[in-house]
Order: structure tokens, then sequence, then C-alpha cells
């Protein structure tokens, strides 16, 4: 690294509604396709963890299936093909996770800028993409906050 | 040095192949081992029963069962897993404690060989509920964890209220 240079790291850039959020890319692990009849792929049963929906069954491991879109802006959520899955630290351990997105992601190599204090806690930095200022999410703070809420 | 799986927690993967009973509760699938389930049996013989006095969570015993000379208290399942509507039609005599719990319907039996550990975003009540999860012809299947409704502690407190009860009781009717 040349001196003066800013660290700069990989980003997944997706949109839910009007906005874009950003995950760290070494979080995620792969952008999947639902399958045909993606509403019937996921499958449920009681739990009383907030923000899982369900699970799915990918290469013979059962994902949950984490939507975060109603936390980050409201109900009025479009409709997501694709899931990202994605490492979460839960209880200690890693484990893996799908969030429903509709697909138009981007890879991006950007500087992490610090957050405002004014925004939530789950939002751990900022990212200045051509000219959008774009929130990088902390998926386990976002959800503990979720089951807070 | 050579450790038992009990010894490294890995408590979820069965033996080689574990009989399971498939069956439904408010229009969900679950599963029990079979060695845990004592008995599969109608809705005769219940009666009523209120747990006043014991810990309100308690409130999903709602009746017993008297078989060969013991009291079982029987769990509502769907009111234990949070479900609003279920057409209870079976029971199972569970062998660990003296306890039952209504279901709607026996599904099946089935063997498994394989019971993934329950994601740790699951962080609820399911912890305690299930064992595992499994996958049986594509459908993801909660196998549940039988003291999870009812444990040999939960029935000592619910039976030692019940003494404390029928003695206030008697000293009613005595005085």
């Amino acid at each position: 690294m040349s001196l003066g240079s800013k660290a700069r790291e990989n980003f997944v850039l997706f949109p839910l509604g009007r906005k874009r959020f950003a995950l760290s890319a070494e979080q995620v692990s792969e952008l999947s396709r639902q399958r045909e009849h993606g509403d019937e792929e996921q499958q449920s049963f009681p739990h009383t963890t907030r923000m899982l929906t369900g699970v799915v069954v990918r290469r013979n491991q059962i994902i949950p299936v984490a939507d975060i879109a109603p936390a980050l802006i409201g109900t009025d959520v479009p409709e997501r093909k694709f899931y990202l899955i994605v490492n979460l630290t839960a209880r200690g351990k890693i484990n893996r996770a799908a969030v429903p997105v509709t697909g138009e992601c981007e890879l991006a190599d950007a500087e992490r800028l610090p957050a405002k204090s004014n925004l939530p806690r789950y939002v751990s930095g900022l990212l200045s993409v051509n000219d959008e200022i774009v929130e990088v999410l902390d998926l386990e703070r976002l959800m503990a906050a979720e089951v807070r809420a | 040095m050579n450790r038992s799986r009990s010894e490294i927690g890995d408590r979820t993967r069965p033996r080689s192949g574990e009989t399971m009973i498939l069956f439904s509760v408010g229009g969900s699938k679950f599963a029990i081992a079979a060695s845990a389930v004592e008995e599969i049996r109608d809705l005769t013989g219940l009666r009523k029963f209120s747990p006043e006095g014991a810990n309100p969570r308690f409130g999903k015993v709602k009746q017993v069962l008297e078989r060969q000379g013991r009291r079982y208290f029987v769990v509502e399942s769907c009111e234990h897993f949070h479900l609003a509507m279920a057409r209870p039609s079976r029971l199972l005599v569970l062998r660990h404690a003296t306890a039952a719990i209504t279901v709607d319907a026996i599904d099946c039996m089935v063997e498994l060989n394989n019971i993934q550990a329950l994601p740790h975003a699951f962080s609820g009540e399911e912890r305690n509920w299930y064992r595992g999860l499994a996958v049986v012809k594509g459908k993801v299947i909660p196998v549940v964890r039988p003291d999870s409704f009812l444990s040999r502690a939960d029935v000592a407190l619910i039976e030692a209220s019940l003494r404390g009860r029928e003695a206030a009781a008697a000293l009613g009717t005595g005085a």
C-alpha cells in the first residue's frame, strides 16, 4: 500500500425499495436464485425468533432465512427472487443465513467511512459510491436489535 | 484423547437410524423419537384440569389422564408451540415422565439417519423445543425434545402444587 492511500474493502451492494445497502463481501458466500415456485421453497415451522421467516435447503444444509427488509424499509417490500447466503456469527458460532434480495447486486470496491452517530447501531459504516451514500449493515447487530424490538 | 459424542456435545446425531413418529399439530409437522413414546391413544378418559397455584407456564396443561393407577399431565401441543389452531385427536403418552401431549394426527413412522442441529440463528424458545431438524421427503421437520413439553421436574412441581391444593381443601372440608 502506498503512503497516504486509504484502506479499501469489497462490498456487496443490494437494493431494497429505493435504497441500497451494503454487506462486507467477506460475509457473503453466494448469491443464489430462489428455485421455481420460490415461495414454496422456503419452509417454516413454529419458532419465536423474529426476522427469521423459515428455512431453505441448500446442498443438503438447512439454512435459516433472515428477512431484514421489513426492519430496514417497512412493509412495502419488493418481490425478491434471490438469496444472499451470508455468514452470521450467532452465539459465538459462525452460521449461514439466507437474506432475500431482488438480485440486482453489485460488487463494489470502496472505502468504509465511519457511520454518523445519529444512524441506527446496525449501520457499521458508510460508502460513497457514485455520489450515493450506502449504509453498510452489521447483520448480527440488526438481528439482535430486532430481537429486542 | 478419545471423547464420547455426549462429551463433545454432538447429541443431535442419531445412532444408526432412529425410528421417529411424524405427527401434526395446527398444520405443522413434527417428529418425535418412537422410543420416547409409551403409547398412542385417542382422547377418551381425559379429565379437565386447572393448574391453579402452579407456575403460569403450566397453563398449557389443561387435562389429566388416569392410566395404570398414575396421573398423567396432558400438554396442549398447540399452546406449547404458540399455534393458533389445532384439532387434537390423538394423545402421545410420553415415557420420560408422567406426561402426555395432544396432537392433531399421526402421519407415519420413518427411520432418520441424519438430524441437523438447529441453526444458531434460531435463538428463541425453539432452542428448547427441538433436538434438531430433519429433511423427510424434501420437507424440513423439527425433531422435538420430549422433556420440553413437561420435564420430570415440571411434573414434580405440578404435583406438589396439587398436593398443596388438596391439603387445603381437606382442611377446609374438615373444619
